[in-house]
């Protein structure tokens, strides 16, 4: 495969890319479906917006967005069904079963862990040794404004982790299982190690005081944006759109078999910070995962990291220091003196 | 049909000891779909193949009988949640059929996961009694912050919009009892969603197969 080069890099070479919007698909069917598919992102953005900024503090609370969040799953689930992106990326019972047990695995499980070891925890440490009372003005900002920098400074927070995950190893292992994924579906941001869905939530935007206002509107435009990034269904995304925020096109390329497209995209919402970070690759893949392909199972999943670090772990020792049994690394040793 | 194959009624086993005659029906699942008399065994099993031929499969053809097992097969190999079986052709009356007998890890699995989230919803409940226990002797030596906080003001441009403004954080709250920092709701709402999702596989999953036998079987063999 030739590939295309974007910046300096070759996009495509290994597995089949597509790059620019110009080439990407666009929503088949009558004017209804093109009408739905090309204004349900924006409108349901806005909608979010509106309602939390205008919800009375009885109903503006954790509770309601955990109700709106069950909702608002089902009916993607049914964007999904009615207008999918490709039919290679359908959802089957066994993928519906097996995404739904990552997704609760993190609500129950890991919640509790998270409780002690979590950014929550980190954060009620740092606050307890500074004087935050510094940073109260931010309070007293339009609450859009203070809503924009929590899921920005949140979002470049995941960026330089998640582009971390990708140029260290130690970090790598943790993520590798994400990108055993062979297509995309709503719940499919949950699948992975817990340990990486550990280090990717922690976050510095709570540090700051923000009205809790402000937390729930910076949520929704979270779970307005950031959730498409998997999802099977075909949107004819508006450009504005597509140049701010993360998109399912975006993150297909970053899951694409195509090793240097796997190297780009890292944002969760803010796509403009990997266009600032010129990591930024406008396009589209359909052809996903990891060894050609091979679906990761669940028993996997939980090992992977540990397995591979522990193999790894003992070939670099056995390099290192000479002697020992070098495990899958041992052909490149040194002889020993 | 070969004696080897075993009947529906009474199955070749791979652990001839081991009968769980209804328990089974959890992760077995066994039926038919109808054939034309004409055809050939091996006629039937050349139709099916396409659909078994996926990565991951090993299949065999002895004394009449299909058997064919699936490692890790990917999101959608047709027949990924039955990852082995046995498939024979039997004369029915008048007419012949095909018969499965097939294994599903996935649906085991899922039968299995309301117990997992049950567990977690007791560990929920067991960590915050085991922290209130703690937090008694710990709470008479904690400080009460009496000192007044201060009311934050929305911004004027969210006040002209009319947002509702933050409420006092002086105000006092209805004192609730404090129930523990872990919620056990997760929990037994995921179990029901699993014993749900469940009940929706072990019935769509064999009507899916059925209607994918009959599709193939239908389908004449292109060389």
């Amino acid at each position: 495969m030739a590939g295309v080069q974007v910046g300096k890099r070759i996009i495509g070479a290994d597995a089949p890319v597509t790059v620019g919007w110009e080439n990407i698909g666009k929503v088949e069917g009558g004017p209804v479906r093109q009408f739905v598919f090309t204004w349900f992102q924006p409108v349901m953005l806005f909608a979010a917006i509106a309602f939390w900024y205008y919800a009375p503090n009885w109903l503006a609370v954790a509770s309601t967005a955990i109700a709106i969040r069950l909702g608002w799953t089902v009916l993607l689930l049914v964007l999904e069904w009615v207008n999918p992106r490709y039919q290679s990326w359908q959802l089957t019972w066994k993928e519906f079963a097996t995404d739904v047990f990552y997704v609760a695995l993190g609500m129950t499980f890991l919640r509790m862990i998270d409780a002690y070891i979590g950014d929550g925890a980190i954060i009620e440490a740092v606050q307890g040794a500074f004087d935050w009372e510094k940073f109260s003005w931010f309070t007293g900002l339009p609450l859009l404004v203070q809503a924009v920098i929590i899921s920005m400074v949140f979002d470049f927070g995941q960026y330089w982790m998640h582009r971390g995950m990708h140029n260290w190893y130690p970090l790598w292992l943790t993520h590798a299982p994400h990108h055993y994924i062979t297509q995309l579906n709503v719940q499919k941001g949950a699948v992975g190690n817990p340990i990486e869905l550990f280090l990717i939530g922690l976050g510095i935007g709570g540090f700051f005081d923000f009205l809790p206002r402000a937390f729930l509107l910076a949520g929704a435009i979270g779970m307005t944006v950031s959730v498409y990034q998997h999802i099977n269904v075909r949107f004819n995304t508006p450009a504005w759109w597509r140049f701010i925020f993360n998109t399912v096109e975006h993150h297909s390329v970053h899951h694409s078999q195509d090793y240097e497209a796997t190297r780009s995209n890292y944002s969760g919402t803010w796509i403009i910070w990997d266009r600032m970070f010129g990591t930024c690759v406008d396009g589209e893949a359909e052809v996903l995962g990891m060894e050609g392909g091979r679906r990761m199972h669940i028993g996997e999943t939980m090992i992977f990291p540990f397995r591979e670090g522990w193999r790894d772990g003992k070939a670099w020792f056995a390099r290192r220091f000479g002697g020992g049994k070098g495990g899958v690394m041992q052909p490149q040793l040194e002889p020993a003196e | 049909m070969s004696a080897a194959a075993g009947t529906l009624d009474a199955p070749r086993r791979a652990v001839t000891m081991l009968r769980l005659p209804l328990i089974d029906n959890i992760w077995r699942v066994r039926g038919e779909v109808p054939l034309d008399p004409a055809m050939s065994a091996s006629e039937a099993f050349a139709r099916i193949d396409p659909l078994l031929r996926t990565p991951g499969t090993d299949m065999t053809e002895e004394g009449g009988v299909l058997t064919y097992t699936k490692h890790n097969p990917a999101a959608q190999d047709k027949l990924a949640t039955f990852t082995r079986g046995r498939m024979w052709v039997e004369q029915a009356g008048a007419g012949a059929v095909l018969r499965f007998d097939l294994f599903s890890h996935a649906l085991l699995l899922c039968f299995l996961a309301p117990l997992l989230f049950l567990g977690f919803a007791q560990m929920a409940n067991a960590i915050n009694a085991w922290e209130a226990s703690g937090a008694e002797a710990g709470a008479k030596a904690e400080k009460k912050d009496d000192k007044p906080k201060e009311a934050k003001k929305l911004h004027p441009i969210d006040q002209f919009l009319g947002a509702p403004a933050p409420e006092d954080p002086n105000k006092k709250k209805d004192e609730k009892k404090d129930k523990g920092r872990h919620s056990p709701t997760e929990g037994y709402v995921i179990a029901g969603i699993f014993a749900a999702i469940y009940l929706a596989g072990r019935w769509l999953e064999p009507f899916l197969l059925r209607r994918r036998l009959r599709a193939a079987l239908a389908e004449p063999v292109t060389t």
